[in-house]
Order: structure tokens, then C-alpha cells, then sequence
């Protein structure tokens, strides 16, 4: 369940009523560098590239929100079903992937060769994962520097965000997506939010494990172990959109002492399944928002 | 047994015995802080909140919806008298479901629109395409189980392709798909209950009169009983009951099937004890399977859907029932060979044919849409850049599809059934476990993995199959409904993992739907010489296909050995399904289509009639896959379920028309 984008709804329309309208539009130039991830995408823009085509280009602006993605950059379709003909039209000089579409590796190594960088695995938590891909992206596009850069901007920002947050003596965090009126994922473990609240220095007062995505799928009530002090975010869109109305007619819900406490707020979104770009705009989102409510 | 234990076997017993069960669970949740309860509640005390807006809520709506399945299956059970009837093996939950979906996915705060409502028309609408395709068998119970279970596969398909257009948030039509019975309030069960008791008070009123129709439908119309309109009373309040609990906490799956059939086994015999008892053995059974749910859930740490749960374990059920059907089972006859317009392949017709299919696929590889989106002939300068990207995939589909239409046609032929489908041989849902197995146990998994599991998983089924089936001498029904419960299971097992939210769970999701996407040249060869060897075995075997349906005994006195020519081809089918599943999914309902198009063009003799299927719904899928890669471009929908989700409404005007 969705976002509701204007975009997504014509998108849809298009599918299930009127097929015979254009997806896309404007010529395409030749080469360049293809992401099939929005974290690699937004990775690539930070390192001063704009990326050809991307997958889910139409969602862009709903889950990321920031950095815009350039006017021309072209629409692959859905990630996991990227239209290999738009693709091979483009003749990309390289494919950025990760080990969750390695189905497609095969085929996409038959148009140009691939990259494929592992952030979300057994293996490793996001963020780390992410610093480390973005050194070695930055290595293959030659911009060892740019990379650098990017990171000790990162660095920045969080020591910022980091200082910051140290004056307001800032409540424990716990960070939800709603699903639907009595579910949530709630953020942790090894995932970017978690990687971010680290660097910031900010508890998250979600004390349960979760998957190596970085969440887990709760019954609302299970926020319940949440402290009187904990702040609780819920990020964009919501699902659904009045949401937090309807909660309020749960006694349950309207007694749990971080909610007597006002201690509800929802933030624009952010692609949980990111990289560096996006721990930083959770930062600094976060960070602001907790200043404003000191 | 021990006298103890046997007069632990009456409904009463069987009833309190699972109270008491569910009541230990629920008392040991809640003892601890019962006495929280008398506390005035003036200072915040978070065991307390728990225990009165969630845990208790929680239970009384699991008694609640356990009661009205029950009942709801208990009636659909007495007035189609048939045992295997209940809201999952209608289709009516998944009906309800589906409906529900649809409509959150267009007016996600639904403005207005009354889940209830909509509920109802979908789960009335699946209830009337189940009986209409029901009744053309006289109501026969397998038939109508079957369209229901079919009905119900189908519905799933239509949700998961809402979700598979939405790619970063779907967990939430999947979580009501599966569904939870988490609560923090009481609003559920308080707006839920006096709908509830308004219908079950209606069930009681018409009590007697179905007590009356046990005598049988003549002497129940002698009695002054208008039995027709009886049942359709019984029916629409059991249609009712499970769209109120489909609309108020999701679908818990097979409670309707499960409790009446304990309360038959536990002695419950007359109808007034069934109505009476099964509603008490499901509120029972579902409290008691939810608390260990809950259990569960704190031992995983994550979201463990209560209504996949009751399926998983339900839906084996129904082949346990099985023999106990056979006793009250009319034997039906086949129907009948069509004489009406019998047509002959002359050679120009066949030449014709021919070149109408290979401009088709020509066509389907040829035209279609530039980056930009426009239409249009790929010029020749862009063929070997790109026809390497569109042959594969429209070549694989029409060698699948014709696998898939030649299965259906053989399965028909075997079963004298019309909705017989390659899909639900439970082949399929082998291959799908097996691609689950492969994307979760390995960190990156290549396509040659992902198809080397799936094969695995497909064969094993096949293995079952073939073993189930030489102890119950290839009984037709029997094979299928195996097939379609393990389907069942398998829509179950997906359920609790996409509820889960785990980005893998997607790309299984997305297998299913049927997509030609990851098909090479070298696939589509192999899938086409899979075709063109099996289609040949299948038109070999053509005097089989001709002598069974005339029945065992006929078959027999014509020198057929009945049970090796059902093995045989039992077994030809499910390898054709197997080979066609790992190409575009176990769903897309070709194999049922392609021999009724074949029926309607006239082609009605076995050898004829196989071919004709073979290449119709090769066709389908042609067409299917071309959709899927047009209509929503550069967005691509999966072939198998743009044929399913065309091909069943489809298929319900042909068998309409065929009246």
C-alpha cells in the first residue's frame, strides 16, 4: 500500500485502464552510467554525475524527495524488472546493481558490464556497507577525490548534527513506517536509520532485534515498550494517510505515555533502503526536528 | 479408547475441551496482571493498557470470528450438502479480500466507503461466480470446491498484482491477505459482535427447515418447503458472516472448513447440533491456534499472521475429508462427448492456422513501443540490438502457453471436469516453494540457482504425485484437489513471509506473476523442444485421452489398463506444467483457457482438440506477454497474471454461453 503520488496514480491509470498512452518522453543520449538503486543513484549525484536512467525514475520523487533527479535521466521501470530494451538502447558504459537483483546479472552483463555493490546483507551494517561502496564507486568513476569529499561532508554533517544534539540532551528515537492502521516496521539493527542515529548520537529506543534489512514488522501494540520519554517518528507517506487521526480514538494507543506526552511527529520521507546521502538527510531531518520540539 | 477419553468425543466435549485449551493459554497471558483490572487506572500502568485494549480485545475477536466462520461453514456445508464447503473453499474470503484491497488501494482513507459493504459484494460476487460454474455440474461438492479453491488462487493473483505495481510499500494489503488479529482497541469486536448475533439469530430462524431438508429435497418440497430459496437464504447469511470477518480483521483461512468438520467427527450428527456446535468449536479452535500464534511470534520476534497460520494447517484437511465424500458423492455423469459441431482439420484449415500463428508471433516481436513511447515497426537497423530482447520472450511464451493448454486439455479429458488446470496439480506450487527456498537461503541468487530449486521443488511434487497416486489408483479428484490444497498452503506460506515485509518475499511474488522477463535464447529453445517432445507424447497417447472419459469400466472392456494410462498421463501433464511453471509462473491460468478456446472453435475429438488447445493458449500467452510489456511501458506486468486476470473472466462468459 502505496504512496499516492500524482505520478503513481497516472502510472497506474495508464496500466490498468488506458495502455495506449507514452510512458516516456524526450530522446535519449547515449552512454553513461545506469543505477538500478535509488541509494547508488543518489550516491552517483553526490559524486557530481548524473546517472543516465534509473530504475523506478517515476518514484523518485516520492521516496527520496531530495536530491532531485535531473530532467533527462530515463526511466528503466521497476527495479526488479528493469526494461532491458530501453536499456541495451542506451548503450550505458557501466551498470550499477546489488546482490538483491543478481537474477538480472547475466543479462545485464550482456549490455554493458556490471557493478554490483552489496549494502544490505548478512554480512554488514548499511551504513559501513555504504561508506564503502561509495569509495569504491567513486574509484571506478575515477573521482577518488569527489568521494572523499563526500565523506568528510558526511563526516561533517553528522559531527554537526552530532553537536547539536548533544546541547538538547535528546530523548531516546524509535523510527516507524505505518503499514497499515494496527502495523508499522520499526527501524533498527543493522539498517541505515540505525547507522545514522550512531553517528549522531542518538538512541533508538526500539530495543528488539530485526532482519538484516534493518526492520521489523510489528502489531502497533508492541510500541508499548517504548519509555514515557521516547519520541516517536513516523516517516512519509502514511499509510493510511489519516492515520494518526484514527489511532487517536485508541485508548491504547492515546494512553501509551510517549503519545500522553506528545511525543509523536511525522518527517518527510526517506528511502530506508539508502545509502550515505540518505543517513545524512535522515540526520539533519531528524536533528532539526528535535531542536524545533527541545 | 478409554471410556474417559470417549466421552470426551461428543461436540460438548470436543468444544470444551477446546475452551479449556485456549482458556489455559489465555489465563496463563493474563493472570499476571489481572489484578491490574481493579486498579482506577489513574496512573499509567502499561501491563494494564495491554491486557484491557489489546490482549482481551484480541481474544474476544478471536472467539468472535472463529464462531462466525464456523457457522458460516456449517450452513454452506448443510444447505450445498456438501463437507467440503466453507468460505476459504468457496473462494468467498478471498472474494471479500480482494474487494477490500482493490478498494483501499483506489481510496486508501476509503472517503466514505463502508469496508462492510464492499466486503460483502466481493465475496458475493466470488460466491456467485463459484455457484454458476458449480451448477453446470449439478452442484456436484468437487466441482464446487474446485471453481471455489480456483476462484480463490485467482483473487490472491489479482491482489498480488495491485502490490507488484507498487513496489517500496505493499506489506499492508499483504498483512490483510494473511490475516492479523493484533487490535489496540476494542473497536473491532464491539462493531463486530451485533452483526454477528443479528445473523446468527437469522441462522436459527431457519433452522428447522434445514433440519427438514435432511429428509431430502422431494420430501423437504412435499412439507410445504420452497428448498431453493431456503438455500439461497442459508448461503447469502454464511456469505455475510465471512465478508464481516474478511472486512474487520482479514482472512483467516479454512476455521469454516475445519470446525464443523471436527463437530461432525466428534458425533454431531442432526443439523441443529452441527449449527449449534461448530460455531463453539471455531471460537475455540481460533483462540486456541491464536494464542500459540502469539507464542510463536515472541520466539521469532516478528509479525506471525494468524490467518495463514489456520490455512496452513486447514487446508490439509480437506484431502483427510476426502474419503468420507465418496459416500454422499452423486456419481455424475461425464459430460457429454459434443456431436454438435464437430470440425475436421483439413489441410488448409491447418496451413491456415499455421500462418495466422506465425504472423502473430511475428507481429508480437515485431511492433511495439520506441524508448519514447511511441508505436511502431522496429526498424531493421535495431534488430540484432534488440530482437535478442523480445524473441526469447515472446517464443518462450507461446512454448509455455502450448505446454500449459496441451496439460489442461489431457486434465480435462482425465478428470471430466472443465475447470481442471495444469496449475493447480500443486506442481507449481513445488517450483514456487523451491525458488523460496533458493532466494532465502542464499545472500545472491543467480538465475541458474533460482531455476535449479525450482526445478527440485517441482520434481518432488511430481515424485508425491506419483506415489500419492498409486495408492489411490490415479482417482482423478483426488489428484487435483492434492494439488490445489498444497497451492493453498503454499499461498499461505508466501503470505506469512510478505506480511514479514522481507524484500525477498517480493521477488517471489514477482516470480509468480509469470514473467517471461528473464527468458534467453537459450531458454526459449529448450522451452520450445520441451514443447514440441511433450505435445508429441500427449497426441501419441490420443486413444487414451478418447477411451477414459467414457469412464473406467468402458475404458477397461476396450483394453486400456486404467491405472497406468491415468499414471502416465497424470504424469505427462505434470512434467509439462513443471517445464512450463519454471518459464512463466505457476498462474496464468492458460492451461485452463486454451482447451475450452479450442471447445468453442469446435474441435472436439482428442487428437484435434489437444493440438487446437496447445497452440490457443500458446497464443493467449503471446498476447498476454505483449500486454504486459506495452501497457504500462518502460513498466512491464508479468505475462501470467495479465493472462489470468483477462483469461478468468473470460473463461466465465465461455462457460456461460456454453449453458
Amino acid at each position: 500500500m502505496p504512496d499516492h503520488s500524482p505520478t503513481r496514480r497516472l502510472l497506474m491509470a495508464t496500466a490498468l485502464t488506458l495502455p495506449w498512452q507514452s510512458g516516456v518522453k524526450a530522446a535519449m543520449p547515449k552512454g553513461g552510467i545506469v543505477s538500478l538503486d535509488y541509494g547508488l543513484a543518489s550516491t552517483l549525484l553526490a559524486l557530481g554525475t548524473a546517472p543516465a536512467a534509473i530504475a523506478a525514475r517515476a518514484d523518485w520523487d516520492t521516496w527520496m524527495v531530495e536530491p532531485a533527479m535531473p530532467e533527462g535521466v530515463a526511466d528503466l521501470g521497476l527495479t526488479a524488472e528493469i526494461n532491458f530494451e530501453v536499456l541495451a538502447r542506451l548503450k550505458p558504459d557501466v551498470i550499477l546493481s546489488t546482490p538483491f537483483l543478481a537474477s538480472l546479472t547475466p543479462k545485464l552483463q550482456s549490455i554493458a558490464p556490471v557493478m554490483e555493490f552489496p549494502i544490505y546483507t548478512p554480512e554488514s551494517d548499511a551504513l559501513t556497507a555504504s561508506y564503502a561502496a561509495t569509495r569504491k564507486l567513486a574509484a571506478a568513476l575515477n573521482r577518488e577525490q569527489r568521494g572523499e569529499d563526500f565523506l568528510s561532508r558526511a563526516e561533517a554533517c553528522f559531527d554537526d548534527c552530532r553537536r547539536r544534539l548533544e546541547k538538547l540532551q535528546p530523548p531516546p528515537v524509535a523510527v516507524i513506517n505505518f503499514m497499515d492502521e494496527r502495523h508499522a516496521r520499526v527501524y533498527g539493527g543493522p539498517g541505515l536509520y540505525q547507522g545514522a542515529m550512531e553517528k549522531i548520537g542518538l538512541a533508538n529506543a526500539w530495543p528488539e532485534k530485526t532482519n538484516y534489512w534493518g526492520f521489523e514488522t510489528i502489531a502497533l501494540e508492541a510500541l508499548a515498550v517504548l519509555s514515557a520519554d521516547a519520541r516517536l517518528i513516523a516517516f512519509e507517506p502514511l499509510t493510511p494517510p489519516d492515520i494518526l487521526s484514527r489511532l487517536d480514538q485508541s485508548p491504547l494507543w492515546s494512553n501509551l505515555p510517549f503519545v500522553r506526552a506528545g511525543g509523536v511527529s511525522t518527517l518527510p520521507g526517506v528511502l530506508m533502503f539508502g545509502m550515505v546521502q540518505e543517513a545524512m538527510r535522515f540526520a539533519r531531518l531528524v536533528t532539526d526536528h528535535l531542536e524545533s520540539h527541545a | 479408547m478409554p471410556p474417559v477419553l470417549l466421552r470426551l468425543l461428543t461436540p460438548a466435549g470436543v468444544a470444551a475441551s477446546l475452551f479449556l485449551l485456549g482458556a489455559i493459554f489465555a489465563v496463563s497471558d493474563i493472570w499476571p496482571d489481572l489484578h491490574r483490572l481493579s486498579g482506577d487506572g489513574a496512573q499509567y500502568d502499561v501491563e494494564r493498557l495491554m491486557l484491557l485494549y489489546s490482549t482481551l480485545p484480541r481474544m474476544v475477536t478471536a472467539l468472535l470470528a472463529g464462531a462466525a466462520l464456523a457457522l458460516a461453514g456449517a450452513l454452506l456445508q448443510q444447505a450445498l450438502r456438501n463437507p467440503l464447503a466453507s468460505p476459504s473453499t468457496l473462494g468467498i474470503s478471498a472474494g471479500a479480500n480482494l474487494a477490500v484491497a482493490a478498494t483501499m488501494f483506489a481510496f486508501p482513507t476509503l472517503e466514505g466507503i463502508s469496508r462492510d459493504v464492499v466486503a460483502m459484494a466481493g465475496s458475493a460476487l466470488a460466491a456467485v461466480a463459484v455457484f454458476s460454474i458449480g451448477a453446470r455440474r449439478g452442484f456436484s461438492p468437487l466441482s464446487l470446491v474446485l471453481a471455489g479453491l480456483m476462484i480463490g488462487i485467482w483473487c490472491v493473483a489479482a491482489s498480488a498484482i495491485l502490490v507488484l505495481l507498487n513496489e517500496r510499500y505493499l506489506s499492508g494489503l499483504f498483512i490483510w491477505g494473511a490475516g492479523s488479529l493484533s487490535l489496540q482497541s476494542w473497536a473491532v469486536p464491539v462493531t463486530l459482535f451485533p452483526k454477528i448475533l443479528v445473523l446468527t439469530a437469522l441462522a436459527g430462524l431457519i433452522m428447522r427447515p434445514l433440519s427438514l431438508m435432511e429428509l431430502g429435497d422431494v420430501s423437504a418440497g412435499a412439507l410445504g418447503l420452497s428448498v431453493v430459496r431456503l438455500r439461497i437464504l442459508a448461503v447469502s447469511i454464511a456469505v455475510s458472516l465471512a465478508a464481516l470477518v474478511t472486512s474487520a480483521v482479514g482472512v483467516i483461512g479454512f476455521v469454516g472448513l475445519v470446525a464443523p468438520a471436527i463437530a461432525r467427527l466428534a458425533g454431531a450428527r442432526r443439523i441443529a447440533q452441527q449449527i449449534l456446535w461448530s460455531p463453539l468449536i471455531g471460537a475455540g479452535l481460533l483462540l486456541l491456534t491464536d494464542e500459540i500464534v502469539k507464542r510463536l511470534s515472541d520466539i521469532t520476534g516478528g509479525l506471525i499472521p494468524t490467518g495463514a497460520m489456520t490455512a496452513l494447517f486447514g487446508a490439509p484437511l480437506v484431502l483427510f475429508l476426502l474419503p468420507r465424500l465418496k459416500a454422499m458423492q452423486r456419481e455424475l455423469p461425464a459430460p457429454p462427448p459434443g456431436i454438435i459441431k464437430q470440425r475436421r482439420l483439413s489441410p488448409i484449415m491447418v496451413l491456415s492456422f499455421v500462418g495466422l500463428l506465425v504472423a502473430g508471433v511475428t507481429a508480437a516481436i515485431l511492433f511495439g513501443r520506441a524508448p519514447d513511447g511511441s508505436w511502431g515497426l522496429l526498424p531493421v537497423g535495431e534488430w540484432t540490438e534488440i530482437l535478442p530482447y523480445r524473441w526469447p520472450r515472446a517464443v518462450a511464451a507461446f512454448a509455455a502457453g502450448s505446454l500449459l493448454g496441451a496439460a489442461g486439455a489431457i486434465l480435462q479429458r482425465l478428470t471430466g471436469n472443465e475447470i481442471a488446470s495444469p496449475e493447480v496439480l500443486g506442481v507449481s506450487a513445488g517450483a514456487t516453494l523451491g525458488m523460496a527456498v533458493a532466494l532465502f537461503a542464499f545472500t545472491a541468487s543467480g538465475p541458474m540457482l533460482q531455476l535449479g530449486f525450482a526445478s527440485a521443488g517441482a520434481a518432488v511434487v511430481l515424485f508425491a504425485i506419483l506415489s500419492l497416486g498409486l495408492r489411490s489408483g490415479f482417482t482423478p479428484e483426488r489428484v487435483l484437489l492434492t494439488g490445489v490444497v498444497l497451492t493453498a498452503m503454499l499461498d499461505a506460506v508466501i503470505g506469512v513471509l510478505a506480511a514479514g515485509g522481507d524484500p525477498r518475499a517480493m521477488m517471489i511474488i514477482r516470480w509468480m506473476g509469470g514473467s517471461t522477463y528473464l527468458v534467453d535464447g537459450f531458454t526459449a529453445r529448450i522451452a520450445v523442444v520441451c514443447a514440441v517432445v511433450f505435445a508429441t507424447m500427449a497426441i501419441l497417447a490420443h486413444r487414451w485421452l478418447t477411451l477414459l472419459p467414457l469412464g473406467a469400466g468402458a475404458a477397461r472392456e476396450l483394453g486400456v489398463h486404467v491405472p497406468s494410462a491415468r499414471a502416465a498421463l497424470f504424469i505427462l501433464a505434470a512434467a509439462m506444467t513443471a517445464a512450463a511453471t519454471l518459464i512463466i509462473g505457476p498462474l496464468s491460468f492458460a492451461g485452463l483457457m486454451g482447451p475450452h478456446l479450442a471447445r468453442e472453435i469446435g474441435f472436439r475429438r482428442a487428437g484435434p482438440h489437444l493440438i487446437a488447445a496447445a497452440l490457443a493458449a500458446g497464443c493467449l500467452m503471446v498476447l498476454a506477454d505483449w500486454v504486459g510489456r506495452m501497457a504500462a511501458f518502460p513498466y512491464q506486468l508479468p505475462a501470467g497474471l495479465v493472462s489470468a486476470l483477462v483469461g478468468a473472466p473470460l473463461l466465465m462468459v465461455l462457460l456461460g454461453r456454453r449453458k
